[in-house]
Parts: C-alpha cells; structure tokens; sequence
C-alpha cells in the first residue's frame, strides 16, 4: 500500500485487507457485492463512498448527511418571539372567549394584578387520580365566591397542579380538569363563568418536593389567585 | 474452505435470506440480534458505531461469534469493509471523506444496517426534547445519540411536549412564557418563534399531522380537556371529543385518518381511536396492562406504542394499532418512534422519582442504551420524521 497521504482513493478500489484474495473468490465476492448493491436499490455506478459535507472532493455532490433530515440551528435559545415573527397576535383565540359559559378572554386577564395571597388558605386538594372537589373543599370554595361577590370588579385564577405519579401529559390535562371542577362549583355558588379562568401546571409546579403520600396529598391542589383592576391612574 | 460450489451458492443465498429474514423482524414482536464484530476502528468512531449497531438491532461480538464483520480505519476519513463471515464475501468497502469524524461514523453505521436489513438507518436522525433544572425548563433538540445539543429555549419558565412539524425544520410545544400553557411553533432555520394556539384555559399537547396541514392539540376553552384539531397554525380548531371528563397526549395514524388519544373518561386512563373526521371515541384493547398514556404511533401504521403506569413505576408497552394483547417491553415513559418503525427514544427515571434521563429502545431486540444527557432531568422526547 502506498503512504497514507493516498489512501483515500485507494480504499475506493481495494479493500484494506492485506491478505491478497484468490481470482475466482474476489470475482464470487464482486458478483455477490453487484447482486446485494442491486437488492439494496442502489444505481448502478454509483461510488463507493460517501462524500460528506464539508468535501470538497466531488463538487456537486450531494451530501449523504442529514439527508432529508432537519440540520440542527447554532445555538441561539429565543428568550422572546424571535425576529420577524408574527408574534401573539396572530395566535389562535386572544380575543375570542368562547361565548356563554366561556372563560374570561386572554386580554381581559393580563391587564389584571394577580394576588397570589388573599386566597392562600383556600387552596383545595383533590385525592388520587381524581378530579372531583371532595366535601371538605367546598367551605374553601364558598370563601372564595363570598370575597369575589363582594368585590365584582375582581376576577380569579385557578390553578390545577398533580402529584408526580402520572405521566407529564396525563397530569397537565388531570391538573386543567381539576382547575375546571372548582371552577365549576365557583359558578354554581353562583360566580359569573366570565370571573373564572383555569390553568394547569401538572407535575411540573409541586408545593412539596418529597416523595411520599404526605407531598403527594399537598400537590393534588387547586389555588385561587385574585385578579385585580389596574389601580386607576396608574401605569397599565 | 468451501469446496463444492453448491454450498459457495447456498451460503451466498443464506446472505440475501438472512436480509430478509431481518426484514420480517419488524412486523415479529422478538427477534435475535444480529451478531457483528468490529475491527480495527479506534476512539470516536469506535464508540458511535458500538452504539449505533447496537440500537439497531446489533450485538458486538468476538470474531468467532460473528455473522458479519466490519473492518476498517478510523482517523482522518473513515474506512469500512462490510463481510459475511460465512462465506467470505464482501457487502461494500467504502470510506467517508468530509465532514465530522462524528458524522463519518453515524454514515457508515446507516450503510451497515441498510445493506444487513434493508432498512434504512436513523443514525442521522433527531430528538427534541424537554430538560428540567430546578422548576425551569426549556426545549432542546441533539443527535439522535444525544450528541451536539442545542438549546432552543431560553424563557427560564416551563415548557412542555415538544414535537416535530413532520419534514419541515420547525416544531410545535407548549410554553407558559405568556403565563398560560399556549402552543407556540419555532422555526429551527429562522429562529423564529410564533404563538399559535392561545385561548384561555390550558392549549396543550400539540400533534402535528404526518403531512403537516393539521394540528391536533388538547384545549379546555369549552369546559373540559378535549381533543381538537385545527389546520397547520392551529387555527380553525374543531373539536372531536366531548366527554366531561379529560383527554391527553393525541397522536395520528400515519394515513392522518386515525387519532388515538388517552381519556378517564372510564374513571382511569384508557387509549381511545377517533376519526380525525369526527365521530365516536372507539376503545383501543391493551390487553394485559391498564392505567395506559402517551400513546405514538409508528410510521408503519402498524404499533401503538404507549406508556402504563403500576403505582409508582412506569412501563413501555407496545400493542397492535388494531388493538389486542400490549406487550410491556421495559420501565419507562412516553415513548417516540424512529423512522424505522423499530428503535424508540424514551425516558426512565434515574431512580425512583428521581430526574429522567432519555434512552433508546430497539425493540425486537430489547437493546436499551442511554443516549448522551442534558444535565437536568430530561424527558417527552419526540424523534425527527
């Protein structure tokens, strides 16, 4: 074999194998190679390599890397839209509340000051891989009606949260679906649907970090969060 | 060695019949691995090509165990020589000139499995994926193998459920930036990122359609967690399940005809099939497991994979898209189909509850392998079509 500056084009031609192969062996083994080439659907012709990008051995060649296959962008994590795009406010349902017995809209909500305090005592917690409001949270439910139909300006939040034992997926819609329950029975004390608005944060969010039933019973929650009126006169 | 010419030609057959019989292996619910030693490959070649057969569906053995062998060279451009040990002949001898000395190996390891199965190799392929520090997380997408990550969010709040938009170099997941879980997508190419779905209540778990022109997605707006699909932006949202009670983690058939989507609708977790059309929730059979979530179905149209819960543990399982008896094939979750319709990237715990971390299952052999981690606890990976 030649020096190693060469060996590109020789491992084109030749294998490496130092042993020299016997006529008739090496002619069985380039019929079985034709044979499994044409089996393999490749074209006939086609190089034994495979260039790939940055060669600039064969110009023109397309690259067998990634083919077909997203190329992974530099490193630029966004932190807001992103250059040029459309932003929010072409998304899907910001100034569409979805008619009676909708939520209030995403507009309404965002100008609001959320109060993470005033129903901190309130917080419901529902049992295992339910959703249902158990009887001792519906005094807790009843505080909150009372303070918001004493204060009609006012909206809430209701945020749903699990317990880790579910899947990601599972468990944000679990949690949504919990958020809901107690939005329902806001409404049936008698709360507009359009003060109520629901979220849900699954697993991802839990009061307790432990691993046992007694984090596990104060993860399974809802919380209120009080939804002000920007103070009037002062910055929006 | 071979002295009758007969024998030369069965053997020579036995090669084409073994590809063959490698074909078959996708639609048998075990197969054996096939055994290949590698020689004369050294450090990062090495490594990704041990890794790379071995998610295909390979065992590295010695030589006098080994059905095939791979020699060649590493170091400047790479080198293989693909035999059948059997009768001495020679599947291709290439070298690989360009590109990372990474890149070479991943090319070479996709010629070994194309021209030993038929298959086409996914060792080009991608992940995005979710990876949580502290209470933050952020979307990331890397190499098949874990390799060369790159964070794609950097909002230091939650994200979730990343997915490929099927042949486009952009993906579809939720975020809480706006402080409600909305559907955002982001272009890889641009950077550009664009709100989609935004109503009030939860917009999650989105599904882009195998030909791209419809998203499916979970929305709450009309009083329950419900199945949804809207076109491409996830605009025009139709709604196709109406139960009181929640549904998650939709995916499509590959015809885009068919959804299979998780409801309690029972009191528990259960796979449903639904038209994307509209009509009935039709109950999918798990036979042999319950409490069933994050189901993906595989690009042959043939598997549904999904994840069960038992208690504390999580399990993947695999079951006929039809329906009939789930396999429970290893602990773990949310499982995401390769190409092949073979290997799947998953996520396990480290310990019990412990942070996750993302692994690769070649199924018909049960290989497991971790792929290069995040630090954080990474999971709901979703593989590049």
């Amino acid at each position: 074999m030649p020096g190693p500056a060469s060996h590109f084009q020789t491992s084109r031609t030749e294998p490496f194998s130092k042993t020299p192969m016997k006529p008739f062996s090496k002619l069985g083994s380039l019929a079985l190679v034709l044979i499994l080439s044409l089996a393999a659907g490749c074209k006939k012709g086609q190089k034994n390599y495979t260039p790939l990008p940055g060669y600039s051995g064969t110009p023109g060649a397309s690259s067998g890397l990634g083919k077909g296959q997203p190329i992974l962008p530099p490193a630029r994590p966004l932190t807001g839209d992103g250059a040029g795009s459309a932003g929010a406010d072409g998304a899907s349902g910001v100034n569409n509340p979805d008619g009676p017995g909708g939520q209030p809209s995403r507009e309404e909500i965002e100008g609001m000051i959320a109060n993470r305090e005033q129903f901190k005592a309130n917080t419901v917690y529902f049992d295992y891989d339910k959703s249902a409001v158990k009887a001792e949270g519906k005094a807790n439910i009843q505080a909150v009606a009372s303070y918001l139909k004493a204060h009609s300006d006012n909206k809430v939040a209701i945020e749903g949260h699990c317990d880790e034992r579910g899947t990601e997926e599972y468990n944000r819609a679990l949690g949504e679906r919990r958020a809901l329950s107690a939005r329902d029975a806001l409404i049936a004390s008698g709360i507009g649907a359009d003060r109520v608005v629901t979220r849900s944060f699954g697993e991802d969010k839990p009061a307790e970090l432990g691993h046992d039933e007694a984090a596990w019973g104060k993860n399974r929650r809802g919380e209120f969060i009080l939804l002000t009126p920007p103070p009037a006169g002062g910055l929006r | 060695m071979l002295r009758h010419p007969i024998i030369a030609l069965l053997l020579a057959l036995g090669v084409s019949l073994s590809a063959s019989a490698a074909e078959v292996v996708v639609s048998d619910v075990t197969s054996r691995a096939v055994p290949i030693n590698l020689n004369g490959f050294a450090g990062e070649a090495k490594t990704i090509l041990e890794f790379d057969l071995y998610v295909a569906g390979f065992d590295l053995v010695a030589p006098a165990q080994a059905q095939y062998s791979l020699n060649g060279k590493s170091g400047g451009a790479l080198e293989g020589v693909l035999s059948d040990v059997n009768n001495k002949a020679t599947l291709f001898n290439r070298s690989y000139p360009g590109g990372s000395a990474r890149a070479q190996a991943h090319a070479l390891a996709d010629d070994v499995v194309q021209a030993i199965t038929g298959r086409k190799g996914v060792s080009r392929t991608k992940l995005v994926f979710k990876v949580q520090k502290d209470r933050v997380s952020e979307v990331y997408a890397s190499d098949f193998d874990g390799a060369n990550p790159v964070q794609l969010t950097a909002d230091g709040n939650i994200v979730a459920a990343p997915a490929w938009r099927p042949g486009r170099k952009s993906i579809v997941y939720t975020s809480y930036r706006a402080g409600n879980a909305d559907i955002y997508s982001q272009d890889l190419t641009t950077g550009n990122r664009k709100a989609l779905v935004r109503f009030s209540g939860s917009n999650i778990s989105p599904a882009p359609s195998p030909d791209g022109s419809k998203l499916a997605m979970i929305l709450s707006k009309a009083g329950s967690p419900d199945l949804w699909v809207g076109d491409a932006e996830g605009a025009n949202p139709r709604r196709l399940t109406t139960t009181a009670a929640d549904e998650s983690s939709p995916c499509w058939s590959p015809d885009g005809a068919t959804l299979c989507v998780v409801s309690r609708e029972s009191g528990f977790p259960q796979l449903y099939t639904v038209a994307a059309s509209g009509g009935a929730m039709r109950r999918l059979t798990t036979a042999g497991v319950r409490n069933t979530t994050e189901p993906d179905w595989s690009p042959d149209g043939k598997w549904i994979a999904f994840t069960r819960s038992r208690g504390d543990y999580f399990d993947i399982c695999i079951v006929p898209a039809t329906g009939g008896d789930a396999k429970v094939i290893t602990e773990g979750e949310d499982p995401s189909w390769a190409p092949n319709s073979r290997t799947l990237v998953f996520a396990r715990r480290t310990s019990k509850f412990g942070p996750r971390k993302l692994s690769l299952l070649d199924w018909p052999t049960g290989h497991v392998k971790d792929i290069a981690q995040v630090a954080g606890s990474s999971s709901q990976p979703s593989w590049s079509h």
